[in-house]
């Protein structure tokens, strides 16, 4: 046994295992800080109010912006078009954080789902164009959809306690749909144990903003004066 | 399912709490809940009360999407072409998944047949009958891999998407030709020698390095066994050669900054083949049945 061969081995392997650690913990710390900040993004959006709506999105989309200038832009760098698929797992979740964050920013604004090729056509920009592009994957953009319900539950909520009943049906329709689109997919997709965790949450908040509307829909049938008199006749016959 | 339902009436009696919402004064809350028993004659139990509830929703919210018809409601038209879409792709990318997941069931019986031939030299077997016996296998894992590249051909880039639906294969199949080829010349099975054998090509379909440094790990497993064996057929001088490979292979690893991962604890077990054969090396040599001359170099020795 040639123990110089074993060294040139090792040395060899060495290269190109050490190579691919690094930068798998740069890609996981690139990823980490895109969800940090996409979180910001989606906190801002949660500030609004029936008052405040032009200048809190207007603010939560130049944050997005800079999510996308500053870290985005950090992880296509740091990935160096090498293998998208190889270290998936090492940026997936702060991609699937920022797709919440644009989707949520997007509904907001317009009331419209932002697709998968809309994303991906803001992003070449930062790319490098001698390199391959980073675009986001079908799997990822799923997965933060599935995170976006929950958010938009929360909005529901908070729209409904300030009042505006239309728009938390609104979401809630956008909601069911997004959930009912989803069940078709989920058995489909690469990893789906993940992504089944996530239609359980997922039908909890459609639950949720659904039961809050209801009951909504109900003291506010109550409370008509008409509603209000005739219950009370009966009461009272 | 059901308990999704029980959920989902518990979170509407404690929303239909008229404290949380404060339009409503606390008092007209017991009127309405009274009344809307005794309005509707055939409702006498909750459930019917939530029926009730959920009908009136259902009718307000029909009323609203079609008041609200602007251009800020969303069509969800446009949401379900996105997804039939991202259904063609993922079916597609499902078949491919069958595909391999087809081949490599394949390689595993392949493996199977492979792996039994080669047990054969724990019971002394000449080495070059079982070589024959085991070229045949390796001659059908070449094809299957060849398959394999010719269906990862249609997804270009996307060889790690897939990988993990072939990886354990190949880990075992390295493991076996690794051994063989230490049988056969005694040294390690280079990474580009084993790609060689598969007729696999790194700019196209290549052998992953971790997966080939996995399957030295397993190989490694095999040692301490056929040492034993070997020196109860009466083949004293086996456990020196065997101990020179594993410790240089052991120094070798010991080289690399492994993460923590599945190969580092691979790795990690290799120490201890390296013990047991260390243990069998010290009995023979105890016992004298190997000559002391063994320093000067590869001499064999005839006990």
């Amino acid at each position: 046994m040639d123990l110089q061969v074993l060294r040139w081995m090792g040395e060899a392997v060495e290269r190109t295992t050490q190579g691919q650690n690094d930068k798998r913990e740069r890609v996981v710390k690139a990823s980490r800080d895109i969800t940090i900040n996409s979180k910001k993004v989606i906190f801002q959006v949660h500030r609004i109010s029936k008052s405040n709506r032009e200048e809190v999105l207007e603010k939560a989309e130049k944050d997005l912006a800079a999510v996308t200038d500053q870290y985005i832009s950090r992880l296509v760098k740091e990935l160096q078009g090498t293998d998208f698929w190889k270290l998936r797992r090492a940026y997936s979740p702060g991609v699937q954080e920022y797709v919440e964050a644009a989707t949520f920013c997007k509904f907001c604004k317009t009331g419209t789902l932002l697709n998968l090729a809309e994303i991906n056509a803001s992003l070449l920009p930062i790319n490098d164009p001698s390199l391959e592009p980073l675009q986001i994957n079908v799997l990822d953009y799923l997965l933060g959809l599935a995170d976006l319900t929950g958010e938009l539950m929360r909005l529901a909520i908070s729209r409904i306690s300030d009042g505006e009943l239309e728009y938390a049906e609104k979401i809630c329709r956008f909601v069911r749909d997004i959930y009912r689109e989803l069940t078709l997919l989920v058995p489909d997709m690469d990893e789906n144990s993940d992504m089944k965790k996530k239609m359980e949450t997922m039908l909890q908040s459609v639950v949720k903003i659904e039961n809050a509307d209801a009951s909504n829909s109900w003291l506010t049938f109550l409370s008509k004066p008409s509603v209000c008199s005739s219950l009370q006749e009966q009461r009272l016959a | 399912m059901k308990s999704v339902f029980r959920n989902a009436y518990f979170t509407l009696s404690r929303s239909l709490n008229p404290n949380s919402n404060p339009k409503f004064p606390l008092s007209l809350f017991p009127v309405c809940r009274i009344s809307a028993i005794t309005a509707s004659p055939s409702s006498s139990s909750c459930s019917n009360i939530r029926n009730e509830k959920f009908r009136l929703f259902s009718a307000t919210s029909s009323d609203s999407s079609m008041t609200d018809g602007g251009a800020s409601s969303y069509s969800s038209s446009s949401v379900e072409k996105q997804f039939e879409h991202f259904r063609v792709q993922l079916e597609q990318s499902g078949s491919l998944r069958e595909r391999i997941r087809a081949v490599a069931t394949a390689m595993e019986s392949a493996i199977r047949i492979m792996h039994s031939n080669l047990l054969l030299v724990h019971q002394s077997r000449p080495v070059p009958e079982i070589l024959e016996k085991v070229k045949g296998q390796i001659a059908v894992l070449k094809e299957l891999f060849h398959r394999l590249g010719e269906i990862l051909r249609e997804c270009p880039g996307q060889y790690y998407r897939y990988h993990g639906d072939w990886r354990s294969e190949t880990q075992t199949i390295v493991s076996l030709l690794a051994f063989l080829h230490w049988l056969e010349t005694g040294n390690l099975l280079m990474h580009t020698e084993a790609e060689e054998k598969l007729g696999l090509d790194a700019s196209e379909f290549g052998l992953d390095i971790e997966d080939y440094l996995v399957g030295v790990c397993f190989m490694s497993n095999e040692l301490p066994r056929y040492v034993v064996n070997q020196v109860t057929a009466g083949d004293y001088d086996c456990p020196r050669k065997v101990l020179k490979f594993l410790t240089d292979l052991h120094a070798a690893f010991q080289m690399l900054n492994l993460r923590n991962d599945f190969l580092r604890k691979k790795f990690d077990g290799m120490k201890y083949d390296l013990r047991r054969v260390e243990e069998v090396y010290y009995d023979v040599k105890i016992r004298g049945l190997t000559a002391s001359g063994d320093s000067t170099g590869d001499q064999g020795t005839q006990a």
